[in-house]
């Protein structure tokens, strides 16, 4: 692309049309109206209908085509997420692209025994401080879903372990209100209250409707929640392709992006400007064994389809990335790979799941590692490459001529770091270079580094008083929380 | 002081740094430190941890080019000053690319970072036939002979030579190396040479043994 300032070349990947936008558009406006969305929340209805939505069959909200648009307006067009310290860490906007964990693993391939178990608390430090060490990694999420404490309290914990091992940006589920707040009030105390929080949040909340066409009770009040304390929400659909959705990708993402329109206007009702990032999941069921396929290729076109969407709504928007191997092998590197570069492609500008196995189901430290590395790949082939008249070389090419090279040239010199990428990781040495080390395979080497990590020893990553705090926070909680039941 | 002077020099080399390797050996020179002292105090130490760090992954080809280049400017100034004894603590190299090849980018690294061990180095150039190998040895009196292959098509002409140098009644006075992307150390056993490389900077290391031997 010329710019007319830099003759930049830079990998452009677009899989729709401007009229195909369009016509998705319509067509999840014309779901909404016509159709429309079960909310099983009376604040929710109440909401909907005071702005011109009307209620049908019961309990159907139809939306007006002028309301969704009107909410895709005053939703933000950028969302600037901090670290836990104060400091910028994420720019949700336009193509940026940044990279993170995702949450709810519920077993753990041990990577000291070789077992495969059941996830525990100190899974989700493990996955935490190997993310604070991956330079790729942006975000932090669970990653695990610990198995060894009180089940109520299972998310706050995860979110009080992540601000005892990691400054960067915080991504989490929650299992209803109750335990989101505590969730929210942990992130204020690490950050010195609510208005530092709101003014630099380094917390984002997940939460979903149910496809199809669903948006429950629990789901409603969390995101009028994040809309009041405008804690930067993520609404976003999980459409299963042939179950909870058409099988057909274009019907699966009309639904989904009719869903997660509705989702937009029930927050932006709440409360105009709050922060939403939005997005759908539209994966595939496997018609052989039922599993949500995430390493498929039908989830990239549907990743790429709706990323082009919400660029041209101009908002913030997810991805995801992963594999449906069990283990840290072939398949694992293959569908982490294409959907890592797919998702930078797509330029969605918060891409998590990263370092998944097992269809969501499966965690592993040194997958975190791996993921990082293909992700410092993909961001160097989405830079592209300078083509200015010093790149050029000719200068370069007439003084060398036939018989020299370029080995020791200043131009070799002087580029060299800038032009090529340096692995971290992956093997560049000569097959006997590569034996005198062991024959190491990829896998050995990213287990061993995420080992190393493990070993080192850690800085406190906050103050002995927020610790006592935070501790004290949860154990209040997790009394208070024991038996009662999250409204779904 | 004169273990400062030494540490600057190896800075030199390392920054790879030639006009300011240069002028430090002068200044040097005019202080009164002997040539010999010079190189194996200062000049030498610092390649050789820039060999470490190329080795360990913390520095790149260009970066120890540069260095071998600041290296060589060095030499060059103290070469005049050395007795015969202390020039052949490195050695002399004769370097080619084999009869048939004309593949000369493994070969010109390799002798770059020879040069840049403290080596001298005669480069033969691309297409290298075996008397033009023997010439050379007899004429420089090389220590080592290293030839280089990239085609398989190429390669026996690597045991031609070394009978050639046999024939020229040279083998027992030279060292012999091979290689390139297809020679491996069973090849190069198998056609007699002394040592083998798989890449540039081990090319380096075994060329010292080879000498040290």
């Amino acid at each position: 692309m010329n710019t007319g300032f830099r003759n930049q070349v830079v990998p452009e990947y677009r899989l729709l049309t401007e009229s195909q936008i369009r016509e998705f558009h319509r067509a999840a406006l014309e779901v909404n109206e016509k159709i429309g969305m079960r909310v099983s929340s009376d604040d929710g209805l109440a909401l909907l209908q005071a702005h011109g939505c009307t209620v049908a069959d019961g309990h159907m909200v139809r939306i007006p085509n002028y309301l969704v648009e009107e909410c895709l307006r005053s939703a933000p067009s950028r969302i600037t997420i901090h670290n836990s310290l104060g400091a910028e860490a994420m720019r949700l906007e336009g193509r940026n692209i940044h990279f993170g964990l995702g949450t709810d693993l519920l077993n753990t391939y041990d990577l000291r025994t070789g077992e495969l178990r059941r996830s525990c608390l100190q899974d989700v430090a493990n996955a935490s401080r190997v993310a604070d060490a991956c330079p790729n990694i942006d975000f932090v999420a669970s990653y695990a879903l610990p198995q060894d404490v009180p089940t109520n309290a299972m998310y706050l914990e995860c979110v009080k372990t992540m601000f005892l091992n990691t400054t960067k940006p915080i991504f989490t589920t929650a299992a209803g209100l109750e335990d989101l707040q505590v969730i929210v009030e942990i992130a204020e105390t690490v950050v010195g209250g609510a208005e530092p929080l709101r003014a630099k949040p380094c917390l984002i909340h997940y939460s979903e409707p149910t496809p199809p066409l669903t948006h429950s009770y629990g789901a409603v009040r969390k995101l009028f929640y994040c809309a009041d304390k405008q804690v930067p929400v993520l609404y976003v659909p999980g459409d299963v392709l042939g179950g909870s959705a058409p099988v057909t990708l274009a019907g699966g993402l009309v639904l989904a992006l009719a869903e997660a329109q509705a989702g937009i206007v029930l927050h932006q009702l709440r409360r105009k400007g709050a922060p939403i990032i939005s997005g759908v999941a539209a994966v595939p069921m496997d018609m052989r064994t039922s599993i949500m396929a995430y390493g498929s290729p039908e989830f990239r076109l549907t990743n790429s389809a709706y990323s082009d969407i919400f660029h041209w709504y101009g908002l913030p928007m997810w991805s995801t990335v992963g594999t449906d191997a069990h283990v840290l092998d072939e398949q694992a590197s293959m569908e982490h790979a294409f959907s890592t570069l797919l998702a930078a492609l797509d330029g969605a500008n918060l891409i998590h799941d990263c370092g998944y196995l097992g269809q969501g189901l499966v965690g592993n430290p040194a997958m975190i590692v791996m993921s990082d590395e293909i992700i410092s790949y993909v961001k160097r082939v989405v830079r592209g490459f300078t083509m200015e008249r010093e790149q050029l070389a000719i200068d370069e090419i007439r003084a060398t001529g036939a018989a020299g090279n370029y080995l020791a040239s200043e131009h070799t010199m002087k580029f060299h770091k800038q032009e090529l990428w340096r692995p971290s990781l992956v093997n560049r040495d000569d097959i006997e270079a590569w034996k005198q080390k062991g024959s190491p395979t990829y896998g050995e080497k990213v287990r061993r580094k995420a080992l190393q990590i493990l070993d080192k020893p850690q800085a406190p990553v906050v103050s002995e008083e927020v610790c006592a705090r935070i501790e004290a926070i949860a154990q209040r909680a997790t009394a208070a929380l024991a038996g009662i039941e999250f409204t779904a | 002081m004169t273990a400062d002077v030494f540490t600057t020099l190896a800075e030199a080399v390392i920054d790879g740094n030639r006009e300011t390797a240069k002028r430090l050996v002068e200044q040097t020179l005019r202080g009164g430190i002997a040539a010999h002292e010079i190189l194996d105090k200062g000049l030498l130490p610092g390649m050789d941890i820039v060999g470490q760090r190329f080795r360990d992954g913390d520095t790149f080809i260009p970066e120890v080019l540069a260095s071998a280049r600041a290296m060589q400017a060095a030499v060059g100034v103290l070469r005049p000053l050395l007795t015969d004894r202390d020039a052949a603590a490195t050695g002399t190299v004769v370097i080619g690319t084999v009869k048939g090849d004309i593949h000369s980018i493994g070969k010109d690294l390799v002798g770059m970072m020879l040069e840049g061990a403290g080596f001298k180095v005669i480069d033969l150039g691309i297409d290298v036939t075996p008397e033009a190998f023997v010439q050379a040895v007899r004429d420089h009196r090389a220590d080592i002979v290293a030839m280089s292959a990239l085609l398989t098509t190429t390669m026996p002409s690597m045991g031609v030579t070394v009978a050639a140098l046999k024939e020229a009644g040279l083998r027992d006075r030279v060292k012999v190396m091979a290689g390139g992307a297809p020679i491996t150390s069973a090849f190069a056993q198998k056609i007699g040479a002394d040592g083998y490389a798989s890449n540039a900077s081990a090319a380096v290391e075994e060329a010292k043994s080879l000498i040290a031997r």
